[in-house]
């Protein structure tokens, strides 16, 4: 059996086109962390962030043959990832109203961090929680996932400048809440 | 760095660390994979028949029909050099309201305010880039931008707190924005 780990992105696609499925467990495996991340701070709770997840790799597999650059899968493959947020998080609340973090799924503060710093951390998670999603989607893009406004302009379909003002008040609203919550 | 910037960067990097991730997300997915129908190449019927055109053929000509063709693509030549004598010469520039890389000097009258900064897609819309310096005796505010040739969306933040829009600019299409804001072109030169 081949090294699934060792190949670039754009063998393991060849692979998986060519009728090895198994090979998809390599950009899997590659690409869950990231993924996961952003699905978890954008929808707020580890189940729907894996539900997003798993559907993303699932849709981005189905259409694999539509990943015109093979060398640039991860690029595609988040577009997934951010329609499928998109999607879901319009669903729920819809369902359920503001999304709401859960406090068991994220590594927390006071393992890696001085005791101190919990009280920030814990009023950053609740901030971010209540940003508008568009906002946190165009924050977490820029600040988190460290995208250029030409890369997220490509996937959300929006202009530089909307985003850049998208991006600008995403960081207001969080200092203005962290504030709140911290007092000045 | 004021305390809340240091709290956004805080937050940057909290949300930069990696999040648990289940175990079995890897297994759960190769499982629906299986069962899923193998994704396969297809060719959009466009791109087959561009590649239809781009095949090189044998084409026999006699030489009377290539003496023909050649009178018509001379024809039709000398044709398109009459029907367009006053065409504009390539390069000619477009109109603009400033020269290349000029400085772009933005006012506003605000005599109450204490502080006024110009926020833009140029400076990312940070209010704490691009202060303005008020004019001694009036409530005169302005300052001088180096802007690169293009289409620009600007503001005023008066006072840390209010969005003004340029009241001698043309207003810029709110369909992605929630807020005032005003447009300005910096053509060639």
């Amino acid at each position: 059996m081949q090294s699934v780990r060792a190949d670039s992105d754009a063998a393991l696609v060849r692979r998986v086109l060519a009728g090895d499925a198994e090979a998809y467990a390599g950009l899997v495996a590659r690409y869950q962390e990231r993924l996961s991340r952003y699905a978890f701070r954008m929808l707020g709770n580890s189940a729907d962030a894996e539900e997003a997840v798993q559907d993303a790799f699932v849709r981005g597999y189905r259409s694999l043959a539509r990943c015109t650059d093979a060398e640039r899968f991860g690029a595609w493959l988040f577009g997934i990832m951010v329609n499928r947020c998109r999607t879901l998080g319009g669903q729920r609340a819809r369902r359920h109203g503001l999304v709401t973090e859960d406090d068991g799924a994220v590594q927390r503060a006071s393992v890696a961090h001085p005791e101190e710093r919990a009280a920030l951390r814990d009023a950053i998670d609740r901030a971010v929680a209540q940003l508008k999603p568009e906002q946190r989607e165009a924050f977490l893009l820029k600040h988190v996932e460290e995208l250029s406004y030409d890369e997220m302009a490509d996937l959300t379909g929006m202009s530089v400048s909307a985003l850049k003002m998208r991006v600008a008040r995403a960081r207001e609203r969080l200092q203005q809440l962290l504030e709140e919550d911290l007092g000045v | 760095m004021s305390e809340r910037d240091r709290r956004l960067e805080e937050a940057i990097t909290r949300l930069r660390e990696p999040v648990d991730v289940d175990p079995a997300l890897q297994e759960r997915v190769m499982r629906a994979v299986r069962t899923t129908p193998a994704p396969r190449r297809w060719v959009r019927p466009v791109w087959a028949a561009a590649a239809w055109i781009r095949r090189p053929r044998t084409v026999r000509v006699s030489p009377l029909q290539g003496l023909a063709a050649a009178a018509v693509l001379a024809a039709v030549w000398v044709g398109v050099g009459v029907v367009r004598p006053g065409a504009t010469p390539p390069g000619t520039p477009d109109l603009g309201v400033a020269s290349a890389g000029n400085a772009v000097q933005f006012v506003i009258v605000a005599p109450d305010a204490d502080a006024v900064a110009l926020v833009g897609d140029f400076n990312d819309w940070r209010g704490d880039v691009t202060p303005m310096s008020r004019a001694e005796g009036n409530g005169v505010w302005s300052v001088t931008v180096p802007l690169e040739p293009g289409r620009y969306r600007y503001a005023f933040l008066v006072d840390g707190g209010l969005w003004v829009s340029d009241p001698s600019a043309p207003p810029a299409p709110d369909d992605e924005f929630e807020r005032p804001g005003s447009v300005v072109t910096v053509g060639e030169t």
